[in-house]
């Protein structure tokens, strides 16, 4: 609290100094309060002193600390230890009953003098929890239940007072030479269906008996299951445990793929934003198609991160126009060598004239540039994927040889060969349905 | 709560007996240990003459027995290790305690009479009276200890509780899976909020007696010499292994049988605390031999020192397939202490398996062999589910285990919650000695 208060720079009133008399709370509260008000006022914190410093160095009762130990405070070197200067209460080795039993039986115990005669303390935990009872009438006309006796019932309403409705030792307790034997849900079902009728009967006079409804098959079912996972082998455990961990490195795998499935449809969608007039339809290969079924797309929130983005010299005052065409320093040192690379390929001054026009079209050029890079890495990404999985595929499934467009213009139809026309009927239902990134294919798969 | 009624204790001056089957613990509730242990043994002599006593025994017999004790048929009772310890001519050593329970009922009395003159120095009729029981004490037993205690001690108010159920309290838990390896049996035992699952009590033969049994059979195999020392008047100083030299003391009275057998089974048990040791993991003749060997002096001046042995005696205890068999064969289908433990526990209800897992009190005289625990545990964490919690709780101190079950009565009769559980005498003038079957569960 005083931490808080601190914080918000509240002026902290003087906690009361906790003594001996504050405990015992006996001694007069005069001398408490003549206490407080000596006090000396608690020394402000100089502007600027951060308060945990300034918390270090104050404590708030005794100002600022002592340079050297000194012993002049009290601590352990008070000569008289200060007991308690009221009388002794005697104590009394005296008869006492105790109201938690019934027979009255009459014990000794010490106890003060001054609490002779007083209530037994301890019999207010004497505890009892309600266990239904029922007359001869009740249980004919209501309780009668099919695989149970009068006898049995009594037998169990009995050891549910005795235990205390801990059915575990009620059931190690139960006469199985007189009756059959139960099972814990056994009688815990039996008990509480009594209970819920005879609630249901008497009506409002037992409203503090809750009806609970009590699912044995349900227990039965969750203790079968419960000892089977117990009772499994420590190949079981073991044959689960890779399982697990395979899951694990296969959920991985996926959501790898999917991100990059993601950064690839970044690039796609930037591509296509870029170069609107020109639009050319991107045919990819299957696998991402394939992935590009599975999620909906997120196109509008990422383009940004694509490009180069220049900002917008829209401060006041004076600028260079040429400081538009400066590298935003966002962009990260491998792209700006790959672009600069690019522009002495293709001989473009690297600091043209700053012309309003020349400005925009550089700008956008070199945008554009790493754009393309972006996308070619991608492709390149692709392509060895789609290498490893057929090279995979091919080893799964000796024999059989599959063929995939190597472009990403290549027609779907333009080089299968002879493995059969399912497969390939199959790509090219693929390809065709999402032969165009831009449609919503994927909201009525959803 | 007003003050001084403290921390939920309340005493009322009440006695707690642990009956074993090795010793009577006998003290004050509230205590933190007993104030005499008894052994369960007794001397018997056929008459009242004291003249055979070999030593200038201090101790006046008379004087200890007053009145009625000597007199019935003619029979004197020696109880107490003091003077069961003095050879005496034509004493008979018996116990009256068969199978963790009561058997010899006049003995029992001669015990208590003794206890309450000795130990206690009080009048029985003025504490109430806790006493510790078998698991498996059978019904008639305890309305006859019942009744024994009210009609004869006229005992203000008397209660019986299992010794697992005790040894779960004094280390602070009300369910817990009390492993009591005692003198006659190790035993596994299911205790939920305090009552024993008696159903899923697993016990088996293997107790501290079975070890003595066999480094007996293992000394005098090889051909140790187990004199005890109450023939021994001087002895000189041996080499090692060297046969030992010593003289006979030369008036010794006619001792029976059943009390040379009795001292030489303390040589053994001494012998047996001081060297077995059970080695953690299954006994391998290999591994163990790399543990610094214990050297043992027995009362006839040999002495030697032991290596393998010593752990391939307690080896049995926990792997029972070892033991030669009285046939010549090795192998027997007894359950070792592992195997007692998780058989127990699979008899109870699934719900409380992690439960009783996670409290598993280790108590009782023989589990003082040096790595018992350990042993069990590592035996343990084998069998069990490995998603189950497993702990052990064994008392590091050796009164705290050896009076585990005397300490756990010690505490509930101290408890002020507890004083409306008695059976009081009133209760039992109405009820009858019937009710200590629904009164002490």
């Amino acid at each position: 609290m005083g931490d808080v208060q601190d914080i918000l720079g509240l002026e902290r009133p003087p906690t009361p100094e906790l003594t001996k008399e504050a405990i015992l709370g006996s001694s007069d509260k005069l001398k408490k309060k003549q206490m407080q008000m000596s006090t000396p006022k608690v020394s402000k914190r100089p502007e600027g002193m951060p308060r945990e410093v300034f918390a270090l160095l104050c404590n708030d009762s005794k100002g600022v600390p002592p340079v050297f130990p000194t012993d002049t405070g009290q601590g352990y070197k008070q000569m008289k230890a200060k007991l308690g200067m009221r009388k002794v209460r005697p104590w009394k080795w005296m008869p006492f009953t105790n109201p938690a039993r019934t027979d009255g039986a009459v014990f000794h115990h010490w106890r003060r003098v001054a609490d002779e005669g007083k209530e037994y303390p301890f019999a207010k935990f004497n505890k009892k929890v309600p266990v239904p009872t029922y007359t001869d009438d009740e249980y004919n006309q209501h309780l009668q239940a099919q695989g149970w006796t009068r006898e049995e019932t009594n037998h169990l309403i009995d050891l549910a007072k005795r235990f205390d409705l801990r059915f575990l030792v009620m059931r190690d307790r139960w006469d199985k030479e007189k009756f059959s034997e139960r099972s814990v849900e056994d009688l815990k079902e039996r008990y509480y269906s009594v209970r819920t009728i005879l609630g249901k009967v008497k009506g409002t006079s037992s409203a503090d008996v809750k009806p609970y409804g009590f699912d044995a098959d349900h227990e039965r079912r969750r203790k079968e299951q419960l000892k089977r996972l117990y009772e499994r082998t420590q190949k079981e455990i073991e044959e689960e445990q890779t399982l697990v961990t395979e899951y694990r490195r296969i959920e991985a795998r996926k959501k790898e793929r999917d991100k990059k499935t993601q950064d690839l449809q970044k690039l796609i969608t930037a591509a296509d934003n870029q170069s609107e007039s020109r639009r050319i339809e991107k045919k990819l290969p299957k696998k991402k198609l394939q992935q590009q079924l599975a999620r909906p797309r997120i196109d509008s929130v990422t383009v940004e991160s694509t490009g180069i983005k220049f900002p917008d010299m829209k401060g006041s005052g004076v600028s260079v126009r040429s400081q538009r065409m400066k590298m935003p320093t966002n962009v990260g040192q491998k792209k700006i060598k790959g672009v600069e690379q690019l522009l002495q390929e293709l001989g473009v001054e690297s600091n043209p004239m700053p012309t309003e026009e020349i400005c925009n079209h550089f700008n956008e050029l070199r945008s554009d540039m790493v754009l393309l890079h972006e996308l070619k890495t991608a492709y390149s990404t692709c392509e060895f994927e789609l290498q490893t999985l057929r090279h995979q595929y091919e080893a799964l499934c000796p024999g059989k040889v599959i063929d995939i467009p190597m472009t990403s213009e290549g027609q779907p139809g333009s080089s299968t060969e002879t493995d059969g026309g399912k497969l390939k009927t199959n790509l090219a239902e693929i390809i065709d349905v999402v032969g165009s990134p831009g449609t919503p294919t994927s909201s009525h798969l959803n | 709560m007003t003050s001084g009624m403290l921390y939920g204790g309340d005493e009322i001056g009440a006695l707690v007996f642990d009956i074993g089957h090795q010793s009577l613990r006998v003290g004050y509730a509230q205590e933190d240990s007993p104030k005499a242990e008894i052994p369960a043994v007794v001397g018997i002599a056929e008459d009242g003459n004291s003249n055979a006593v070999l030593q200038n025994d201090a101790m006046d017999i008379d004087d200890k027995k007053p009145d009625n004790n000597i007199t019935q048929n003619g029979n004197k009772y020696f109880i107490d290790t003091t003077i069961l310890h003095v050879a005496r001519k034509g004493m008979e050593v018996t116990s009256y305690m068969k199978d963790g329970m009561i058997e010899d009922w006049d003995l029992f009395e001669k015990v208590l009479d003794y206890t309450y003159s000795k130990s206690i120095q009080s009048e029985s009729m003025l504490h109430p009276v806790l006493m510790s029981e078998a698991p498996w004490n059978v019904r008639s037993k305890r309305e006859k200890l019942t009744e024994i205690m009210f009609e004869k001690y006229q005992v203000p108010a008397f209660f019986l509780v299992k010794n697992a159920v005790l040894a779960a309290f004094s280390n602070g838990r009300a369910t817990a899976l009390v492993v009591d390896s005692g003198a006659t049996h190790t035993s596994a035992v299911p205790v939920q909020d305090g009552f024993v699952l008696t159903q899923a009590i697993v016990k088996s033969p293997l107790g501290g007696d079975f070890i003595s049994m066999q480094c007996k059979q293992y000394l005098q195999d090889s051909d140790i010499d187990l004199t005890p020392s109450y023939q021994i008047a001087s002895k000189e100083a041996v080499k090692e292994k060297e046969k030992p030299r010593y003289v006979k003391k030369k008036i010794i009275p006619e001792v029976t049988q059943s009390w040379h057998n009795y001292m030489t089974k303390k040589v053994v048990q001494d012998f047996q605390i001081s060297t077995l040791q059970i080695s953690e993991t299954p006994y391998d003749d290999k591994s163990v031999s790399s543990i610094p060997s214990v050297h043992y002096e027995f009362p006839s001046g040999y002495h030697q020192d032991f290596a393998n042995e010593r752990f391939h005696i307690p080896e049995a205890l926990f792997d029972p397939s070892i033991v030669p068999m009285r046939g010549g064969g090795v192998g027997n289908t007894m359950l070792g202490v592992g195997h007692i433990v998780t058989t127990s526990v699979g008899m109870c209800d699934v719900d409380v398996r992690p439960a009783l897992y996670g409290s598993v009190v280790v108590t009782g005289g023989n589990s003082f062999i040096q790595g018992f625990p350990e042993r069990l545990n590592r035996d343990l964490s084998m069998r069990i589910p490995s998603s189950m919690r497993l702990k052990m709780i064994s008392a590091n101190g050796c009164s705290e285990r050896r009076f585990g079950a005397w300490i756990g009565g010690s505490i509930l009769a101290s408890i002020g919650t507890f004083q409306q559980m008695w059976i009081s005498s009133q209760e039992y003038e109405e009820g009858g000695k019937g009710q200590v079957d629904r009164k002490c569960p």
